[in-house]
Parts: C-alpha cells; sequence; structure tokens
C-alpha cells in the first residue's frame, strides 16, 4: 500500500519574531513495514540554517533555525511512503510469552534486546508509574496470560471505557486527570496504556504518526481533515515492538504511518524550540492530509 | 643532627612556645594521621615543615594567618556572593599544607590517568553502542533513569582523542592509609582554581619553607588545560578563540571562575554574552559578534541550551548543542558528561574495566551498594548506620545521608523513601578519611581531611595536577566534611624527589591577558564597567553634598530658614529620594535628622548613599576578572567604611556626622585616582571613564539647577553658593579668582564654563567627545554625525553660547532665574538621552528566549 502524506504546521505571532531555533520530528522514519519513498519539506521563511539527522531513537529529526524578522512560520513536508501490511495472524501464532514471564525477563534480562528494553520499563518526562494505574491495569495482566491477549483485551477496555473528547485535555494533562475522566485523544490514551504497562511492570513505548481516514461510504475524501496519531508498543522477545491502537481499538496493520518513536510525547514532540523577541499571542495550527496513491 | 621528633616530647632546644603548638592534638584513634605515626613520631616527610613551624612560634603563625586572609580578602576570593554584595564570606585557607611524599604520589597518578581513560571510554559507550548496557556489565535503570544521560547527545562527538576532558576525584584515605576514591566530577569539575589561589597564598605567606621543601609546580597542569582546548578546534583553526562560561557572579565558584579565566587569558562569558547565528557560536562583543571556538564551561549540562534542553535555564545560549552537533564549536566538558557523577557507577567500576580494558583499577573506589539490586537493598537495610546513602542524582540543595547520625525513626524513614525508589540510591561505606593538622587556637589540631585531585586530557593519555584541593572538617569531632565551598581547605603539597626545573613558559604567576581579550570584551562586561563609573559618581557627589549640610547646619551661626529649606531640598532631588524634603512641611525641616539617615544608610531606597554603593559593588563582582588588586582593595575598604556608617548611625545621626562620610569620599576618590593612574587605556577604561564623565554632567546640572535658580537674599545666597562650590571641591579656587565678590554668575562660570575645571559641565563633555571618538563603530557609514557625537556637540555649543548674565536673570512672572533652570534642563535631556544611545549601541539588550512549546523537563 503507498501513502502520499502532506503535513502543514503554521504559526502566526503577534509581533515579529527576531531569530528562531527549531528542532522538528516531521520527517518519516524507515522500519520493518514502511518505507519512505521521497519526502520534502518547505519552510517559510526560509531558515539561514537547516541540518538533517538521526537521533537516539534512530527517529529522523531535522533542525533549522531563521534569522529574519517574521510574524507567520509555515513548516510544510509531503512524504510518499511504501507500507508492507503486518500479518496480525502470525503475530499471534508466534506469540507465546506469558506476562509473568516477561515480567521475569524484565527484572533479569537474558539478551540485548531485552537490556535495552528495560528502558521502556522507567518513568519517562510525562509518564510516571503509579499505583493507580496499576490497579486500573493489575488484573488484565494476571501472571499466567499471554501478553498478546491481554495487550488486546486491554486496548478494548480502553476504548470501551474512554471517550474520545479533544476538549478536555491537553498536551499537559496529567495521566492521573485522563484515568479520572476517562476521556481525552489518542495521545492521551497512548500514555495511559504505556503508563499501565509499566505499572505492571511491561515495556511500553510511545509511537507517533498518522492514520488514513476513509469518508462515509459514498462521499469525497476532504483535504486536511486528517491529523496526527499516536498509539503505543508492547516489547515481546519473540516478536519484538507489537503495536495496538487504543484509540480505535486495533492493532495497526497497513493504514499507520510511523515518523517516530521514543519514551512518550516529549522524545518526538513535532516542533519545540526557542524563539526570540516579538512572539506575543501565539496562535498554531496543523492539517494533515493523508492519501492513497 | 635531624631525629625525629615526637609530638609530646618536643626537642629541648625549642623556644618555650613551641610544646602549646603541640598539646591540643589529639591523635586519632579510627584514622589514619598524615602527619604522625601511631607511636606519635612525626612522620619524615613533614618534618621540615613541622620543625619550621613551630621556629615561627605562635606569634608568627597568626601573623602569617592575617597575612594570607588578607590576601584572599584582597584577591576577592570569595564564594556563596549571595544578593548581599557587601557581606560576601572570604575563602577559609588553613596555612599547614597537606603534603604528600613522591613516591606514593606516583601510584596515585598512575591510579588517577587509568580512572580518567576509564571514565572516557564509559562516556563514550553511553553516548555510543551502549556495549556496557547490552552486556548487562551495568544495569540498564543506572544509565537509562538518570537525568544527566541526555539522549539529544547521543553520537555527538568532541574532536580529538577523549571525550572526558576534565575530571575531578574526591577520595580518602582509610584507616590503612590507602586512598579510596568516594565521587567523581565530570561536568564542570571545581577546585583546580580554588587550589591555585590556595598555592599563590601559602608560597606568598611562607615563602622559604616553600621553597625549601622541593613542592612539585602547578602550572605544568593549567598548562596542559590550555594546550587540550586550543587543540579541540584545530580542524577549523589554528587560532582558536577560547571562551569560559559561567552561570554569573551568583554562583558560588564565580571567583575561581573569574580567577582561572584570568589566568588562563579567556573570556568569562554568561550564556546572555553568546549567541547562535549561521551554525556557529558568537560572542557579542564591543566590536560587533565574534565567532567562539571552544567553550570552557562552567554551567551544569541540561542549563546549556534553551532550545534542546531545559527551556526554563537562565543560564544557556539556545541552539548550542546543535552547533556541537555541526562540529562548529567544542565544549569541555562535552554535554552529558554529568551522567557520570552518579554514584551507583562505583560499584560496577571493577566489572566495567575488566569488560572496557581488560584490565584492573589500581585505585579502589569505596565499596558500594546499589539498591536497585534486591540483595544490595538487604545489606543497606540491615546496615545502614554504617553506610552514606547518596541519590544517584546530585541536587545542589541535598547532601548525603549518614547513617550514623540518624535515630530509629529516621532510618526507617530513610529507609522507605529508598524503597519507594530503589534504582535510584546507593550506599557506600563510610569512611572517616585521615586527619591532618591544622592550625588552631595557637596550636595544631587533627581534622579529618577530603582530597580533591584533577586531571585533563592531553593528547592520548591523561595529565594529573601534581597537588590538588585539600578539605578539612571544622572540628575533630565533626567527621562529614561539608561542600566545597564552605570547609576549611589546604594547599597539597607533592614533595619533588629531586629540585624541579624551572621552565621559562611554566611559571605560576598569571598568564597575561592578551590582547585579544581587550578588544573582544563581552558588551555585558562593558555595561557593567559603564554603571560601576555611574555609580560610583553618584554617590561620590551625594556624599560630599551631605558631608557640606552637615557642616553648616552644625555650623557656629544657625542657618537661616530659607537657605536650610533649600540646601535639605537639594539632598533630596541630588539623591533622588523623593519626595523627602521637596514637599516637607516645618516640622520635617525643623527635625530633618531621621530622614537624612534614611538617605544615607536605607540601602533598600533607591538613591540613598548606601544603594548607590552596593550597586557599584555589585557591578564590580559582575566583573571581577576586570579588576585590579588594588580596586579590590579600595572595594573591600569601602565595604568595611558601610558596615561602619550602618553601625554610627543606628541610633539616628552620629555626634559629628559630616566626619562619618570623611573616609567614604576619601576611598571613592582613590577608587577614581586608581583609574586615571593605574588602568590601561583599553575600552574597559573608556567605558568606565564614559560612564562617569556622563554621570558628572548630569550631577552637576542638577546641582546647579536645584541650588542657583531660586534667588535669595545676598548673605543667603553666598551661603548656598558656597555650599555648591564647597561640594563640588571649587571653593578655595573661587575665592582666589573672586575674593569676597560671591556672585551666581562667576560661580556659573567656574562650574559651567571653565574647562581647565576637572569638575565643570564643559570640562565633562569636553571629555566625553573625546572618548566617544575611540569608541568602535563610531563612524557612519554616511557622512554625518553618529547621534551620540551629535549630541555631544550640541551639549558643548550649548554651554559655550550661554551668556552668563544672562542666565541669572529672575524671571518676574516665575520669580526664578528661568534661563539657568531652562539650559540645565536642557542639557539634562540631552545627556540622558546621550546614555541610550550609547546603550543601545554598544550594550546587549536581547531579551530572553521564549520557548516554542513548553516541555516538561525530567526531574525526580
Amino acid at each position: 500500500m503507498q501513502y502520499r502524506v502532506r503535513h502543514i504546521t503554521k504559526y502566526a505571532y503577534g509581533a515579529p519574531v527576531s531569530l528562531c531555533y527549531n528542532m522538528a520530528h516531521l520527517l518519516p522514519r524507515d522500519t520493518e513495514h514502511q518505507r519512505c519513498l521521497n519526502q520534502k519539506v518547505r519552510i517559510y521563511p526560509l531558515p539561514v540554517y537547516q541540518n538533517e539527522n538521526t537521533d537516539y531513537f534512530g527517529n529522523q529529526t531535522f533542525y533549522f533555525s531563521i534569522q529574519e524578522a517574521h510574524k507567520k512560520l509555515e513548516i510544510d513536508v509531503t512524504c510518499d511512503f511504501d507500507i508492507t501490511p503486518i500479518d496480525l495472524d502470525a503475530y499471534r501464532a508466534k506469540s507465546i510469552t506469558s506476562c509473568g514471564q516477561l515480567r521475569a525477563f524484565m527484572q533479569s534480562p537474558r539478551t540485548e534486546a531485552e537490556h535495552l528494553a528495560k528502558e521502556y520499563l522507567l518513568d519517562s518526562p510525562q509518564i510516571r508509574r503509579s499505583e493507580d494505574l496499576r490497579n486500573y491495569a493489575k488484573e488484565i495482566f494476571s501472571d499466567e496470560k499471554n501478553v498478546l491477549k491481554a495487550t488486546l483485551e486491554f486496548t478494548h477496555k480502553l476504548f470501551s471505557e474512554f471517550t474520545f473528547d479533544p476538549n478536555t485535555t491537553t498536551v499537559a494533562t496529567p495521566l492521573e486527570q485522563v484515568l479520572a475522566q476517562r476521556s481525552g485523544v489518542c495521545q492521551d490514551f497512548a500514555h495511559l496504556a504505556i503508563g499501565c504497562l509499566r505499572s505492571v511492570g511491561l515495556p511500553a513505548r510511545y509511537m507517533s504518526g498518522y492514520l488514513e481516514t476513509l469518508p462515509p461510504p459514498g462521499q469525497e475524501k476532504l483535504i486536511g481533515v486528517d491529523a496526527s496519531h499516536a498509539w503505543f508498543a508492547i516489547f515481546l522477545p519473540e516478536l519484538g515492538w507489537v503495536e495496538f491502537d487504543p484509540t480505535n481499538d486495533l492493532m495497526p496493520s497497513d493504514q499507520h504511518i510511523v515518523t517516530a518513536w521514543g519514551r512518550d510525547y516529549a522524545d518526538v514532540t513535532p516542533l519545540q524550540g526557542v524563539i526570540f523577541e516579538g512572539g506575543g499571542s501565539q496562535q498554531m495550527s496543523v492539517s494533515v492530509d493523508v492519501r492513497r496513491l | 643532627m635531624q631525629s625525629q621528633s615526637s609530638i609530646v616530647n618536643t626537642p629541648a632546644d625549642d623556644t618555650s612556645s613551641a610544646p602549646a603548638l603541640f598539646s591540643d592534638y589529639e591523635m586519632p584513634t579510627d584514622a589514619f594521621d598524615e602527619a604522625f605515626t601511631e607511636d606519635r613520631q612525626t612522620r619524615p616527610h613533614w618534618e621540615h615543615l613541622l620543625n619550621s613551624i613551630r621556629g615561627l612560634t605562635n606569634d608568627g603563625m597568626v601573623d602569617r594567618q592575617a597575612r594570607a586572609q588578607r590576601i584572599l580578602r584582597e584577591d576577592g576570593a570569595t564564594y556563596n556572593l549571595t544578593s548581599d554584595p557587601l557581606t560576601p564570606s572570604v575563602w577559609s585557607l588553613d596555612l599547614i599544607p597537606n603534603i604528600i611524599q613522591s613516591d606514593e604520589w606516583r601510584q596515585i597518578e598512575e591510579g588517577l590517568a587509568q580512572r580518567s581513560a576509564l571514565f572516557d571510554l564509559i562516556l563514550k559507550d553511553f553516548y555510543g553502542p551502549r556495549e556496557l548496557i547490552k552486556s548487562g556489565t551495568l544495569p540498564a535503570e543506572i544509565l537509562f533513569s538518570h537525568p544527566g544521560f541526555l539522549r539529544q547527545c547521543h553520537n555527538v562527538t568532541t574532536p580529538g582523542p577523549h571525550q572526558l576532558l576534565l575530571h575531578g576525584v574526591d577520595m580518602v584515605r582509610d584507616q590503612t592509609g590507602q586512598f579510596q576514591i568516594i565521587g567523581d566530577r565530570t561536568q564542570a569539575p571545581s577546585g583546580a582554581g580554588y587550589a591555585l589561589e590556595n598555592r599563590t597564598v601559602v608560597s606568598r605567606v611562607i615563602p622559604s619553607i616553600f621553597r625549601d621543601s622541593q613542592v612539585h609546580r602547578l602550572s605544568a597542569f593549567f598548562h596542559s588545560l590550555k594546550g587540550m582546548l586550543s587543540k579541540l578546534a584545530s580542524e577549523w583553526t589554528e587560532t582558536p578563540r577560547i571562551v569560559m562560561l559561567t552561570p554569573g557572579a551568583f554562583s558560588s565558584t564565580y571567583f575561581e571562575q573569574a580567577y582561572m579565566a584570568n589566568y588562563l587569558g579567556f573570556p568569562l562569558v554568561q550564556g546572555s554574552d553568546l549567541t547562535v547565528r549561521n551554525g556557529a557560536v558568537w560572542m557579542k562583543s564591543l566590536s560587533g559578534l565574534a565567532r567562539v571556538d571552544v567553550i570552557l564551561r562552567r554551567v551544569d549540562d541540561a542549563y546549556c541550551d534553551q532550545a534542546e534542553l531545559r527551556t526554563d535555564s537562565m543560564l544557556g545560549v539556545p541552539g548550542l548543542l546543535e552547533v556541537v552537533r555541526a562540529g562548529n564549536v567544542a565544549i569541555a566538558n562535552p554535554l552529558g558528561s554529568g551522567v557520570l557523577e552518579t554514584p551507583a557507577l562505583l560499584k560496577f567500576l571493577p566489572a566495567i574495566s575488566r569488560f572496557l580494558t581488560g584490565s584492573d583499577l589500581a585505585l579502589p573506589s569505596v565499596s558500594s551498594w546499589w539498591c536497585g539490586d534486591p540483595e544490595d537493598f538487604n545489606y543497606v537495610t540491615h546496615n545502614i548506620e554504617n553506610l552514606i546513602i547518596k541519590s544517584a542524582i546530585r541536587h545542589a540543595n541535598q547532601s548525603s545521608i549518614y547513617g550514623h547520625t540518624l535515630n530509629e525513626k529516621q532510618k526507617l524513614s530513610t529507609l522507605a523513601m529508598i524503597k519507594k525508589h530503589p534504582h535510584l540510591y546507593t550506599a557506600q561505606s563510610y569512611i572517616p578519611g585521615s586527619v591532618a593538622p591544622v592550625w588552631q587556637d595557637g596550636g595544631l589540631q587533627a581534622r579529618p581531611s577530603i582530597l580533591r585531585a584533577f586531571t585533563v586530557s592531553d593528547q592520548d593519555h591523561y595529565s594529573v595536577m601534581p597537588g590538588g584541593l585539600s578539605r578539612v572538617s571544622n572540628s575533630v569531632r565533626d567527621k562529614i566534611v561539608s561542600p566545597l565551598s564552605s570547609s576549611t581547605s589546604k594547599d597539597t603539597w607533592i614533595l619533588a624527589s629531586e629540585p624541579e626545573k624551572q621552565t621559562a613558559q611554566l611559571s605560576d604567576k598569571l598568564i597575561l591577558q592578551d590582547e585579544a581579550l581587550q578588544t573582544n570584551l563581552p558588551s555585558r562586561v562593558v555595561e557593567n564597567l559603564f554603571w560601576m563609573g555611574r555609580y560610583a559618581e553618584r554617590a561620590e557627589l551625594s556624599t560630599r553634598l551631605l558631608r557640606t549640610l552637615f557642616k553648616q547646619m552644625n555650623g557656629i551661626d544657625p542657618l537661616p530658614a530659607e537657605s536650610r529649606r533649600l540646601m535639605l531640598e537639594m539632598v533630596s532631588i541630588q539623591t533622588g529620594c523623593l519626595p523627602g524634603f521637596t514637599e516637607a512641611d516645618d516640622a520635617l525641616i525643623d527635625a530633618p535628622d531621621s530622614e537624612l539617615v534614611s538617605i544615607i544608610t536605607d540601602g533598600n531606597r533607591p538613591g540613598s548613599i548606601k544603594a548607590n554603593l552596593q550597586a557599584m559593588i555589585n557591578c564590580g563582582e559582575q566583573v571581577k576578572e576586570m579588576l585590579s588588586a588594588d580596586t579590590r582593595i579600595i572595594i573591600n575598604e569601602l565595604r568595611d567604611h558601610i558596615h561602619e556608617l550602618d553601625r554610627a548611625y543606628t541610633n539616628g545621626l552620629p555626634a559629628a556626622p559630616e566626619e562619618s562620610l570623611d573616609s567614604l569620599v576619601t576611598s571613592l576618590l582613590a577608587l577614581s585616582g586608581l583609574n586615571h593612574e593605574s588602568m590601561l587605556r583599553g575600552l574597559d577604561w573608556t567605558f568606565q571613564e564614559i560612564g562617569r564623565r556622563t554621570e558628572r554632567a548630569l550631577q552637576t546640572a542638577t546641582l546647579l539647577r536645584s541650588s542657583l535658580t531660586k534667588p535669595l537674599p545676598a548673605a543667603q545666597q553666598q551661603q548656598v553658593l558656597e555650599s555648591v562650590l564647597l561640594s563640588v571641591e571649587a571653593l578655595i579656587s573661587f575665592r582666589r579668582r573672586y575674593r569676597n565678590r560671591a556672585r551666581v554668575a562667576y560661580g556659573l562660570e567656574l562650574l559651567m564654563l571653565d574647562s581647565t575645571n576637572p569638575r565643570s559641565l564643559i570640562y565633562q563633555i569636553n571629555q566625553l567627545r573625546k572618548h566617544i571618538k575611540k569608541l568602535p563603530r563610531n563612524n557612519m557609514p554616511s557622512a554625518g554625525l553618529s547621534p551620540e557625537n551629535h549630541l555631544i556637540i550640541k551639549s558643548l555649543n550649548d554651554i559655550q553660547l550661554a551668556d552668563l548674565d544672562g542666565l541669572v536673570q529672575v524671571d518676574r512672572n516665575t520669580q526664578t532665574r528661568l534661563p539657568l533652570e531652562q539650559l540645565m534642563t536642557q542639557l539634562l535631556e540631552q545627556l540622558e538621552q546621550f546614555t541610550v544611545f550609547i546603550s543601545e549601541k554598544y550594550f546587549d539588550h536581547t531579551a530572553g528566549p521564549h520557548s516554542l512549546v513548553e516541555n516538561n523537563w525530567e526531574g525526580h
């Protein structure tokens, strides 16, 4: 399956900004199931300095700095992807580890991959393990249960108990509040799931990217209606990292496009940095368009 | 013949004061003694020193100790400069050095160099392949949960063979005399500069003992440091510009930073003095932006770059990390090196050393237990009273927990705290540290000690400073040696087996500031000098005016009501302590004492004498590295005078208030005299002068306007005019020139128009005109005058064209000398505008950065 993704981020400032330094996680990365065919980045105003790199997690970064006064900043990224569907049946067939076993492996890692997976078991900038999170998840992840089955069950639990509501949270809403109010957006659900998994001793990481949305039958798809998406992955010794999407109650196969992964949102913030002078009020708008080629 | 002298039985030929020297010395029962053997014999390598000290007698030692303190204070050797610049704490130095023999040091040296090489490999592994984690040699939690592990620095490398460039190592001797390492400093190790200052002071105060002892010199270490830094940028430049990045004057070790910056010849800069443009780092200097190639930093890792690291930092340079990543600047130590400071590493070092190098470490680390390991945690639970608990993360305001100081309840709560996040805690067995003799209360006393050693990357190996910073606790019972800045320190003498050859370029003397340093001053530095000059001038004229007022009020004849009111008003206007006497009722004019006390000693009142002096000293502290030793002496005197003033004014005005201000005026005069006589005419001097001249002109114009625009009856007019002349030290010249004809117009002639009077308005403007010609970027690209030039020439003309007789005419409507008032007001406006132009052109006005997106910084 081939896709073209266009992601436009716009900032409008109340007063001119004289200087800015930005680090973006907006470029796609290659994965086992995904290949980037080509990519185009256009930034306005033209940066005086720009540089592409690979970060600690293997994600592509794009760094730029603008030195001319500007009241508007626009970053326009277009990428074409080729995605090989993930064979979920094969996953189910191969999955053998139980929750109890995985917890034990994490206590005494046997392989390089297991040692490294411990990074995703610990607290991270935006996700802290807690007793509340553990209590919410512990029954499902009982020792004898198969990890893959349990995580599917847990994904379904989140999907059915939580309401998608963009107006109840921000990027800074703590997990405890999301858990208490039972609502949020994809990023909250991904963080919550990761927090629960880590709290019961299982390693989980944050996935950031896009999701193809299909229009209702018979209607033309509108441009720009898509959005960035977030989900999570769990580490299994026999399969590596396996992805789950609690917002849509499914395991991604060929409709999820990955831009970056990390311990949580803070590791893969789409655009971070500082601006000098001006700024004043600041408005951001994002438009994402995912379509099949 | 030299026999081994014992502590109790001093040789018979010694003077009578000698026995007292050693009578308070308690032999330690549970620790190694640096100077004495178990059977109370002086160790041979201490004999020369202790015999010499005995020879000095008590008085001699007291005298030398006092001299040492004086030198330290004059050098500005302070720490923890809090927001009160008047009471800095002076670095505490015990004169008796700690002595280590040549043979023993050779082994320590090898061990330290080996340790630094290992830490370098660990650093490379952490930010590269992470084999230590993958192989399970180091538990993953130790690295992954440490906030100092900056993932942003992954694969970012510094040119050259080493990533770890500077290393500080804390060590203590155990009971057997073996050194054990208890901690590492790998971000921006402090203490090397204090060690150098200690050496400088000790070698000055006990020069012959130092000379005869064949002590290894420290300069080679700093030479290696300078050489290493110069090579870091060799890939792109032969002549690197190296700067030292400081958190600022309120950093607890600011003295050391300023001292080292001067010694090494690097500009001392703050984050806001630097900027990232076009993919490189630049210093905002007077002559524009100057490219920076190497940064020796004293700012902690996470605070160095607001764009990628802590967005809430006030100390960093936004965009810095990307410049490092692109290979356009090098930082020592590299960003991210702080993770090596985690005490959890110590337990695993032997295994790490075998894994990475195949060999064992020569210098042992203290026995450690990592609480993330259940067995270790179990051990800690049962042995906490013999352990020190350290957090994996070093916090400025959190010290280690000493198990033996805890009661049962505290033990339980400590263990409960550990149990919550066991992997974040490490326990170390508690080693009291060897005792060393200090000079205290007229004799030697035993104190537990700790040594910080330093290494620096030097080509393919590490060079070790032959010496270090020894610290001792403040009493023999107090086994805990407190943080670097607040304990007593000692020089550390490594004895050479043969006299050291003096090499020409390696002297312990200061390496003179190079010329580039003069022309490339950071804008912040000149701004502080400019303001230092202004505040000094402000303080001086206010003080003089008050002194005159006191003389007049306490004169033989009481002041007539009108001139009394006018003079009090002048004081309020001159100091800006308003409304003060300007809208006063008669009661206040009759009883002005408390207001006058406030104008002098209320440091919180802008414009008061004390506030101006504080502000001046503050500016001085900000640019400590630019001030001469003599300037620091005068600043210290000013501090003392302010304290004396506070005491004298505690219960209102003192008996002879005019005299209380004399010493202040004298010190302020000394300061301006020193500027004139001893400072090189560089841009630093020019800016200080511009500050002074502008301020003196402003003060003089203010004074003339407030004192002479109101016409008074003849006798009173003369009194006021004479007061004005007295305040600006012109009364004698005036009388000589005009005899007793005390006309206002004559006064104005002397104070405005006489270009030979260094306190006249025209003199200041002429000086300013000369100074601004020397400033960089003075010439406009087009033919016209620069705006600051324009204002100065206009002011000059305004003064020269003034008609003296016209100025003193009294306006019928307002009953004032309106033309005089108008001219002064106009000059004041022009001069204020002039300072705005200078400030906008030469000082930095970038507002701080704002974060585009708030990122939550990880902190436990």
